[in-house]
This record gives structure tokens, C-alpha cells and sequence, in this order.
């Protein structure tokens, strides 16, 4: 069966997007509308005759009636909207997947692995540089237990920062 | 189908779909519109207007699972079962059976009552 090449997707793609699909339902869409188009012509159609076919029965009356029921149909139940956290709500419909959902879901946690990561880090400097001008080193010292606190700061740093990446990549997988 | 025809399907296209997910085990969207056609010799087809929300509705409800894998450059959505929706299936499946055996005691003659002569 022959397959589209990446310049005839990409008309379909346009068709989509011109007559409004949802951010959220564009990729199966094109995939739906894709497979039609290849069926179409399959069975003989020219490409341009096959697209014409698809064109019809997705036109912008179509795409904006799956809006209106996806509205309707498919709302968060109240249940889940007492959960539901802002950026659940404002980003219903639209492409999780794209990634500003992700990084907002994140942004607290970011927030503060940034924050125990410079003190820390700022921590180790200031025992190193006292080290420099004090010429000599002991653990017991001040400058000695802000170094270890700098240290242990960091690592836990790199530590959250190392299991956030490994939970975005389980989260991207699925 | 008549335009008659798709009221009907309206009710019972949550059945057909799961029902299909429990023969096939992993299908995507259009694959589930071509077999409905097949099986029912054209006498059903879906529009992806129709197969969609119910889809995303099923997935909502935790009956349906995705996974995407890129066929082709594009993106392909595959859905399964969860446990629930294999249970769910089975209900709704043996409950439309039921439905359609009392409609057909509905639709046939009324028997004629000729006891006792």
C-alpha cells in the first residue's frame, strides 16, 4: 500500500489546523485522515482526488462539530474538578504532550532544587575562600561545617534534580 | 444505514468499541472504523466525529488506555483494555445481547391465543 510522503501529510496538517481542531486531537486526526487518504488511493484515486474526498467529510463543519461534543461529552466530571489543579483546567483540550503543561506542573520543585543547589554551592565557596586566606583546614572549624553543609545541600540537589529527569522520561514514555 | 440506523448506533457504539478491543487486544482509530466496516459488509461506518469522543470518553472513564508509536512519520494513538475495561466489556456485551433478544420478542407477532378448543 503506498504511504504518503512527509509533504502530503503536511496539507493534511495544514487542512486541520486551518479549520481549528483542537491541539489535543490534531495528531490522530492527521494519523485518521492520513490512513483514508492512503486507502483512497488504493483503491485508484489520484492523490489530489483522494485529498479532495477527505477534505469533504473533514471540513471545517465537522472539525468544529467534534469541538462543540468534545465540550460537551467530555468535561471534567465535578469530581474531578474539585481535584483538579489550575493548570489541569486551563490546559483541558490543548497538548499536554507540547510541553508548557510539564513545565508548569514542575515549576515549584524546579524552584526549589534551584534554591538548595546555589546556597549550596555559595556555602562551599565561602569555606574555600576562608581556607585561602586562614591557610590552614580543620573540619571542625565553622568554615569546616559549612563546607559539609554546602556539600550535603549540593548532592541533595543533584539528587532531586536526577530523579525529577528520570520521572519526566516515565511520564514522556507513556 | 438509514439516518434511523445511527440513532440506534448512537446508544451502542461504547459496546462495539470495547467489544472490538477485547477480540484485537491493541487497535487505533481508523483501524476500528475499518473493521466495523468490514464486519458489517458497510452496513455501519463511523465517522471519525463519532469514534473519537467516545474514545477520549472511555480513556476519561479508565477503561481505555494509549500509547503512541510513530508509523510512517505520524504519530499513531493505539488503544487498549485496562482490567476494568475488560470487565466493563464483558458486561456491556452480554447486557446488549440481552437487549437484543427482548427486542425481538418485541417485534415479533403478537401469538395468537388458541389454548383450550
Amino acid at each position: 500500500m503506498e504511504k504518503l510522503n512527509p509533504q502530503q501529510v503536511a496539507i493534511l496538517y495544514r487542512h486541520l489546523d486551518q479549520n481549528g481542531t483542537d491541539d489535543a486531537l490534531i495528531e490522530e486526526l492527521l494519523d485518521h485522515l492520513a490512513c483514508e487518504v492512503e486507502h483512497f488511493m488504493w483503491i485508484g484515486l489520484s492523490f489530489e482526488m483522494a485529498l479532495e474526498k477527505v477534505r469533504l467529510e473533514a471540513n471545517a463543519k465537522a472539525v468544529s462539530h467534534l469541538r462543540d461534543v468534545y465540550k460537551i461529552e467530555l468535561t471534567m466530571t465535578d469530581e474531578q474538578l474539585r481535584q483538579a489543579s489550575l493548570d489541569d483546567i486551563v490546559f483541558e483540550f490543548r497538548n499536554k504532550a507540547y510541553g508548557a503543561y510539564d513545565l508548569r506542573q514542575e515549576y515549584r520543585k524546579s524552584l526549589r532544587t534551584a534554591l538548595v543547589l546555589s546556597l549550596g554551592l555559595s556555602m562551599m565557596l565561602v569555606a574555600l575562600l576562608s581556607v585561602f586566606s586562614n591557610r590552614n583546614w580543620s573540619y571542625m572549624s565553622v568554615w569546616g561545617a559549612m563546607w559539609m553543609l554546602g556539600l550535603v545541600a549540593v548532592a541533595y540537589a543533584a539528587g532531586t534534580w536526577f530523579h525529577q529527569r528520570i520521572q519526566h522520561k516515565y511520564r514522556m514514555a507513556e | 444505514m438509514e439516518p434511523s440506523g445511527n440513532e440506534f448506533l448512537r446508544g451502542t457504539l461504547k459496546t462495539i468499541v470495547l467489544k472490538l478491543l477485547t477480540e484485537r487486544g491493541r487497535m487505533y482509530g481508523y483501524e476500528i472504523t475499518q473493521s466495523v466496516k468490514e464486519r458489517t459488509q458497510g452496513e455501519v461506518v463511523l465517522t471519525f466525529g463519532a469514534l473519537y469522543p467516545v474514545l477520549h470518553k472511555l480513556q476519561q472513564e479508565g477503561l481505555l488506555i494509549t500509547e503512541s508509536v510513530e508509523v510512517d512519520g505520524r504519530l499513531r494513538k493505539y488503544y487498549t483494555l485496562t482490567p476494568r475495561g475488560n470487565e466493563t466489556a464483558l458486561q456491556k456485551v452480554s447486557d446488549f445481547e440481552r437487549f437484543v433478544e427482548v427486542m425481538k420478542h418485541l417485534l415479533q407477532p403478537a401469538p395468537v391465543l388458541s389454548m383450550g378448543q
